[in-house]
């Protein structure tokens, strides 16, 4: 390549056309967005003070349910819908390890509520719902503020506690199929 | 006939001085309203930026969907900073900056969902419709073709005119790496242009 050639191009890129109109008038849809009352914004910190409060609560719903006793067996099926996977810091962040994990657990998820009592299926379903809105909590905090590490910790657990009342509801059912065994 | 010459041309300079430094007026007027929450004033700062917003947002990607999505960010996120537009550059270049943004954030959401979802289908970008015409076309199209980082480069230096501090500024990158995309740039553009009988 020349380096007249080189000019002859760099002049005529200048005189490429800078200002192009777009096909749709675009104003519309910026309109609709700016014109909206703007809505009440959770803080990072906000957010996480919740994260943490309903990670607590969580926690302290899966002791409680833990030390209850558990009985009966029932043939309802939980809403698939509990099952939720969040695209912005997923649980795939955790490695294949654990998602394969995750993956198999919740597989089974339906199977092994179907054999437990209403309640217990209740209380399952309302600790997972809590867990659940945890992660998204913090998945939102996270996509205001991606570098914080305390936010970052605190996902992971939560996935990790999520992944430990999996493996607790295929805990319990093999109790209830031993008691009616006997 | 040279001196009536000199006197229309002498009139119609001051004529267009003058419906330049009311446009300057008006945009200020805009600026300053559209500050205080005016949408109308703002969608007068749209009409008149669009074109060179949306023209720097579809050189940059190549691709219509994506730059219609970006301007509209592009003003979107003007709208929310306005607060901050202190005058320092002009509203233009401001605004540049934040068309820039908006391009390169696109892209690495795009190039995430990409990589998520594995596509394997390669995108090839349609031709950008301009108005240019005859070589400046094929130049054009050319540039459509330049891998991102080098067609970036290219856009803001060559085409838009931003020296290499402003166009590294923008893009996030050191004035030297922007040297080195340029010269890429060029390099790659000969060896297409050579194909097709570029005579520029």
């Amino acid at each position: 390549m020349s380096e007249q050639n080189d000019d002859k191009m760099m002049q005529a890129a200048s005189r490429l056309s800078t200002e192009i109109a777009p096909e749709r008038d675009l104003w519309p849809g910026i309109a609709e967005v700016i014109e909206q009352p703007p809505a009440r914004r959770w803080s990072p910190m906000l957010a996480q003070a919740a994260g943490v409060m309903l990670l607590m609560a969580a926690s302290a719903g899966i002791t409680w349910y833990m030390m209850q006793g558990e009985d009966g067996a029932t043939t309802e099926v939980v809403n698939p819908d509990m099952m939720f996977e969040r695209a912005s810091f997923g649980s795939r962040s955790l490695g294949s390890g654990f998602q394969d994990a995750r993956d198999s657990l919740v597989a089974e998820l339906n199977l092994e509520l179907a054999k437990l009592s209403d309640e217990d299926r209740a209380t399952i379903r309302t600790n997972l719902t809590v867990i659940h809105s945890a992660i998204n909590e913090m998945n939102e905090a996270l996509e205001e503020e991606p570098d914080n590490v305390f936010l970052q910790e605190r996902l992971l657990r939560t996935y990790r506690e999520e992944l430990l009342l999996l493996r607790r509801v295929g805990g319990l059912t093999r109790n209830v199929m031993l008691r009616n065994d006997i | 006939m040279a001196a009536l010459l000199t006197a229309e041309t002498s009139d119609y300079s001051r004529e267009m001085a003058t419906a330049s430094s009311e446009i300057q007026n008006d945009e200020a007027t805009w600026i300053a309203k559209a500050q205080r929450s005016d949408s109308r004033a703002f969608e007068a700062l749209y009409r008149l930026h669009i074109d060179r917003v949306y023209g720097l947002c579809i050189r940059m990607t190549g691709n219509v969907s994506e730059a219609e999505d970006c301007a509209q960010e592009a003003f979107i996120q003007a709208w929310n900073k306005l607060d901050k537009f202190r005058g320092d550059s002009a509203f233009s270049t401001w605004l540049h900056r934040i068309a820039v943004n908006a391009v390169l954030g696109r892209m690495r959401k795009s190039k995430r969902e990409h990589d998520r979802i594995m596509a394997v289908a390669e995108s090839v970008p349609a031709a950008v419709a301009t108005s240019d015409t005859g070589e400046l076309r094929d130049l054009s199209e050319a540039v459509d073709r330049l891998p991102e980082g080098a067609r970036h480069v290219f856009v803001l230096h060559a085409v838009y005119g931003y020296s290499h501090d402003e166009a590294a500024g923008m893009l996030g990158i050191a004035a030297g790496t922007s040297k080195a995309q340029l010269h890429r740039a060029r390099r790659l553009l000969a060896q297409q242009l050579k194909q097709e009988g570029f005579e520029a």
